[in-house]
């Protein structure tokens, strides 16, 4: 029905486009002879045209409207400045340009927002596995390297203590008092999680071990001795008295020789380690920011532009 | 002094010149203000702005049709002005009396008679109630071809639209209108309706 009403909407639009173009002798000379045979033919046409006739004659006829007043221009408008610049080219392209830009910049919004959802929603975060590789690797750079003695001492203490215990959450120890120390459960675990002691740091630990690891300055009895017996004391011992406490008196001679550790390297590991946080995710979380970044941008685009694109169909549409 | 000698004072920034050519076009394009808007003060408001637009862009008018540049100007001032009343619609207060805007006695032709002149008052308010039932773009087309007289080339040029456009805009408008008389035929005078 519809449909129906549309195409008789449409024949009658061509009837009378052909009808006025006649009034106004704007047809062909092959239209205007095939105009007049249907005219000649066709009754219901004839009155269409007087009809139509009639309108544009009225029109016609319309008296002049009285002005109300002069509209000349004073004679201050002479020192007003002129603008010289030129007339702005009308930018047909702007709309669909910007239309087309909207549309690209959408498309790739969804395809970066469904891709970041479907491999976050696949594995956990898209993105987290990425961020714990440069952690390892940045882990053996932090940690002290054992020497071989406390290799043998590691292996004393997974002998003895099978079983992991968990690590209570280190605290000071008053300057002063013996340091006690607590053994790592999982020494072999280069990246310790957070809050827990690399096996290098809690080095000096191993309550049950009997035997002196090292020779004379290891073997003092305790480490704040022993930094207070030789400068490098600190450098070598790490901060194990500060940090591994655990209620349980080391056995003097417990205390190992690691290898040597810079002053940064000590003062880095510590804050890592006071922090509570590794580093690692400082750089691990580049790759999902860098996505947030990209799904933010593009999302912003396809908003501006759509905007922008609005304006220009607009604008257009105003020129008459 | 000619048009095209005045159009060059004009250009040179001399004032009294084109207030010749004002005085010259000023019925023609307060007319199509007019019939545009269907008001007097915004027809007022409309050309005085096309006089001071033409004037300060006297510069950019490379010839031809002076009569075409003043309509176009006109023309897109009025199209803005029913694009805002679309946007912000208001009532005129003289929407609220009897203010004939058709009426004045000093328009009398010598062989009109009052009784004719007003049924003729009467015929352009039929007219211009129909003609403002039109989309903008048609009524303009409508105006300036059968109000104003423009070739269909001219309108082009004012419209700044393609001839077939100009063909088509103004068939609908005459179409329309042509189905608005149908309607209210019998608000014309006697000697103004189709038999």
């Amino acid at each position: 029905m519809g449909r129906l009403f549309t195409r008789q909407e449409r024949e009658r639009e061509q009837r009378d486009e052909l009808l006025s173009a006649y009034l106004d002798g704007q047809l062909s000379a092959g239209e205007q002879a095939r105009l007049k045979t249907q005219l000649a033919t066709d009754p219901a046409l004839r009155v269409e045209l007087e009809a139509l006739h009639h309108a544009v004659a009225l029109v016609r006829d319309l008296p002049p409207a009285p002005i109300p007043r002069n509209f000349i221009l004073p004679q201050a408008m002479a020192a007003r400045p002129r603008p010289a610049r030129r007339a702005r080219p009308r930018r047909a392209w702007a709309a669909p340009l910007l239309t087309a830009a909207t549309a690209v910049a959408s498309l790739l919004f969804v395809v970066v927002l469904a891709g970041d959802l479907l491999l976050s929603g696949a594995g956990g975060r898209a993105f987290a596995p990425a961020a714990m590789p440069p952690k390892e690797a940045e882990a053996p750079q932090l940690a002290l390297q054992p020497s071989p003695i406390s290799e043998e001492v590691e292996a004393e203490v997974e002998k003895m203590i099978p079983a992991a215990t968990p690590l209570p959450m280190p605290t000071e120890v008053p300057p002063g008092t013996v340091p006690t120390v607590v053994v790592e459960a999982e020494v072999h675990d280069a990246a310790a999680p957070e809050g827990m002691e690399t096996p290098e740091q809690a080095v000096g630990g191993g309550g049950p071990i009997e035997e002196p690891a090292a020779p004379a300055p290891a073997a003092s009895p305790t480490v704040a001795e022993e930094a207070a017996a030789a400068p490098t004391a600190p450098a070598t011992a790490t901060a194990v008295p500060e940090r591994g406490v655990g209620g349980v008196e080391p056995t003097p001679g417990a205390v190992t020789e690691v290898a040597p550790l810079t002053l940064e390297e000590e003062e880095a590991n510590a804050a890592e380690t006071e922090r509570g946080e590794p580093e690692g995710p400082a750089t691990g979380i580049a790759p999902a920011l860098l996505w947030r970044v990209v799904e933010v941008a593009l999302g912003l685009s396809a908003l501006g532009l759509a905007l922008a694109a609005v304006w220009a169909w607009r604008a257009q549409r105003g020129n008459p | 002094m000619d048009e095209v000698s005045l159009i060059a004072a004009a250009r040179q920034g001399r004032v009294d010149a084109f207030n010749d050519l004002v005085l010259a076009y000023q019925q023609q394009v307060y007319n199509l203000a007019y019939r545009i808007l269907g008001d007097p003060a915004s027809a007022a408001d409309a050309t005085q702005e096309a006089f001071i637009s033409a004037f300060q862009s006297i510069a950019r008018f490379r010839g031809g049709s002076l009569k075409s540049y003043l309509m176009r100007i006109v023309a897109n001032g009025c199209y803005n002005e029913l694009r805002r009343r679309k946007r912000r619609p208001a009532t005129s207060f003289e929407d609220f009396g009897e203010v004939d805007e058709e009426a004045n006695p000093a328009l009398i032709n010598g062989h009109e008679g009052p009784e004719e002149y007003a049924e003729r008052q009467e015929m352009a308010r039929v007219i211009q109630a129909g003609i403002e039932t039109l989309p903008p773009d048609q009524r303009i087309t409508l105006v300036l071809s059968d109000v104003q007289g423009l070739s269909y080339q001219e309108i082009a040029e004012a419209t700044d639209v393609p001839l077939g456009t100009v063909r088509s805009r103004l068939a609908r408008a005459r179409g329309k209108l042509r189905d608005y008389l149908r309607i209210h035929g019998e608000l014309l005078p006697a000697q103004y309706r189709l038999e």
